[in-house]
């Protein structure tokens, strides 16, 4: 993607190691190995959701990308648009790739947010808790990130910090105004009337007649997003004829001809779905050769996804619990 | 007994809990950062976070930009959607970025010793993480920290911080709550010489009160200064430590803790 420019000899070093029998790697993982992962969520305070995540770190720095959610309340105007809107935007900072123009910079931007966007505001991974008052205001949820760095497998960094993120985000809890004409009393009439019923800005069985909303006094800051296992995470094969490889550094993405990103999204861990896929450079690609393909990347991203459901728990565990036991038996 | 939040309060106390010329607390990270910067450093003034990144001197990207008796200093800041509690996405033609770069830009030109790099340009490239006030001087602490982070030769550090006069009584470092409520001036001192390089006022300020204001920050940019000499000097001693250790036989547990 970044066009770093190798020269030929040390284009076919790079391929000449990974044919190799063992494969040989620049920095001595085997074909299938990932660098080390470092992910923490709750980096930006004013954020509903927010991650940072960093592939490998060596003194080239690894690839560093950070990702945060805003919600924001929109009016609906469509009246048959489903609830709440996912946008997903990336932007680059110039010091991830200070080889690029500002307009080569633009444009990679753009590519990035497409990818992204088209694969996270798809309507079957759409969270069903995003509505406030069914056809009126719903919650327009802003997924901003930002590379910091870039050290290869852009891709593979940018679906888990997002998953990250909206795994973090918590929606806050909202209780819908309506106004009820008196029946029996004709004194206050247009009295404003609160619902007792916390959940019932999001009950949309019955056709309410709300017209604004409260947020209430709540202990904590809201509830998670709904159908937060459904988050995909992809998979960025890198092709040398013969082998593939996962998790390449910035030198061994320019040398390998083709790419192939899978996004899968596991609901449950026997179904995965795949969410979006795309050949990335110029190789091109035999059909049965990609149906075995496709099997491999799902057999990656489902430890990929173990692992990460995983860590995740563990920092919401850190985050939660184990600040109040510490805030607890603080001296 | 309001239930306003006051800026400052009988008992001296600022809305944070800070006396009248407390700083905020100042955290500097000087190790590497971004795709092959040559020198990067990220501060936090209390909330308030920036990360920069140094690249040069390099070769120009662009001919046209390049002078033949000095180095050009091109200065980039982006402010990430997410770091006010508004979003907003601010793009590079944004007219309060270009002001930003623009104004570091005229801050550091003198202070970076740019005649002994001829035809070359050096990039410094600001990412702004987290607002809670005085990002201007956030932006000028870290940028003098990842210059001195990358080896380009200064005249001074610049030592930047922001006052603001509530009613009679003076406020140093404030805060996005009290940056929006008083009036406040950035002041960027060269401690080493005692000159000023920026003085910056975007509200009204009565005369007299400037005159205290501005000799306060400069003391408090003293203060500000230690901290920053303290945070290079720590980074370049774990560095020779680190190259020192190099081809010595392991001496037990003190091997340094080594990025390299």
């Amino acid at each position: 993607m970044a066009s770093t420019f190798i020269s030929k000899a040390e284009k076919s070093y790079i391929q000449a190691g990974l044919l190799a029998n063992p494969p040989r790697r620049a920095d001595g993982r085997s074909l299938h190995d990932f660098r080390t992962i470092s992910l923490e969520t709750g980096v930006a305070p004013l954020s509903n959701g927010s991650a940072r995540l960093s592939l490998g770190q060596n003194a080239n720095g690894g690839t560093e990308v950070m990702a945060a959610v805003k919600l924001e309340v929109e009016n609906v105007d469509n009246e048959n648009a489903v609830d709440g809107r996912i946008a997903c935007s990336v932007s680059c900072s110039p010091s991830a790739y200070s080889h690029l123009s500002s307009g080569a910079l633009d444009d990679l931007q753009h590519d990035l947010t497409a990818v992204l966007h088209q694969t996270l505001s798809h309507p079957s991974l759409h969270p069903k808790n995003l509505g406030i008052i069914p056809r009126k205001k719903a919650w327009l949820l802003n997924l901003d990130l930002l590379v910091l760095a870039d050290a290869g497998n852009i891709y593979d960094a940018l679906f888990m910090a997002a998953k990250a993120a909206l795994w973090d985000t918590k929606v806050p809890r909202t209780r819908s105004v309506e106004y009820k004409s008196p029946k029996t009393f004709s004194s206050a009439s247009g009295d404003m009337d609160v619902d007792q019923d916390t959940t019932s800005g999001f009950d949309t069985r019955k056709v309410s007649n709300a017209v604004d909303f409260e947020l209430p006094d709540y202990w904590d800051e809201g509830e998670v997003l709904d159908g937060r296992e459904r988050w995909p995470v992809a998979i960025t094969l890198n092709l040398v004829p013969t082998i593939h490889f996962l998790d390449a550094t910035i030198q061994e993405e320019a040398s390998c001809s083709s790419r192939l990103l899978f996004v899968y999204s596991y609901e449950s861990t026997s179904s995965p779905t795949i969410q979006s896929m795309r050949t990335l450079g110029s190789g091109e690609l035999t059909m049965p050769h990609l149906k075995d393909l496709v099997k491999e990347a799902e057999k990656y991203t489902k430890d990929m996804v173990a692992s990460l459901t995983g860590k995740l728990v563990d920092e919401d565990l850190r985050r939660n619990q184990k600040a109040r036991d510490r805030f607890l038996s603080r001296k | 007994m309001s239930s306003r939040i006051e800026i400052l309060n009988d008992g001296g106390y600022r809305s944070d809990g800070r006396r009248q010329y407390e700083l905020r607390t100042l955290t500097i990270d000087l190790s590497p950062q971004g795709s092959g910067a040559d020198g990067s450093a990220s501060l936090t003034h209390g909330l308030t976070q920036v990360s920069v990144c140094v690249f040069g001197p390099r070769e120009a990207k662009m001919r046209s930009q390049t002078f033949h008796d000095r180095a050009n200093v091109n200065i980039e800041v982006s402010i990430a959607a997410f770091s006010a509690s508004e979003r907003r996405r601010r793009g590079k033609g944004d007219k309060r970025i270009l002001e930003l770069s623009h104004t570091l830009k005229s801050t550091f030109e003198p202070v970076i010793q740019t005649s002994l790099y001829p035809r070359s340009q050096i990039d410094i490239y600001i990412q702004v993480l987290q607002q809670d006030g005085g990002l201007l001087q956030a932006c000028i602490n870290a940028t003098t920290l990842a210059l001195a982070n990358a080896g380009i030769p200064l005249y001074d550090f610049v030592c930047a911080v922001t006052g603001g006069v509530h009613s009679t009584s003076l406020l140093l470092d404030l805060t996005l709550l009290e940056e929006n409520d008083l009036p406040n001036v950035t002041v960027a001192v060269m401690p080493r010489s005692g000159k000023v390089t920026l003085v910056n006022m975007e509200t009204r300020l009565h005369v007299d009160r400037f005159e205290e204001i501005f000799r306060l920050a400069g003391e408090a940019g003293k203060v500000i200064h230690g901290e920053m000499k303290k945070a290079v000097r720590d980074r370049t001693e774990q560095l020779v430590g680190a190259m020192q250790s190099i081809g010595r036989p392991l001496a037990g547990a003190d091997a340094v803790d080594n990025e390299y």
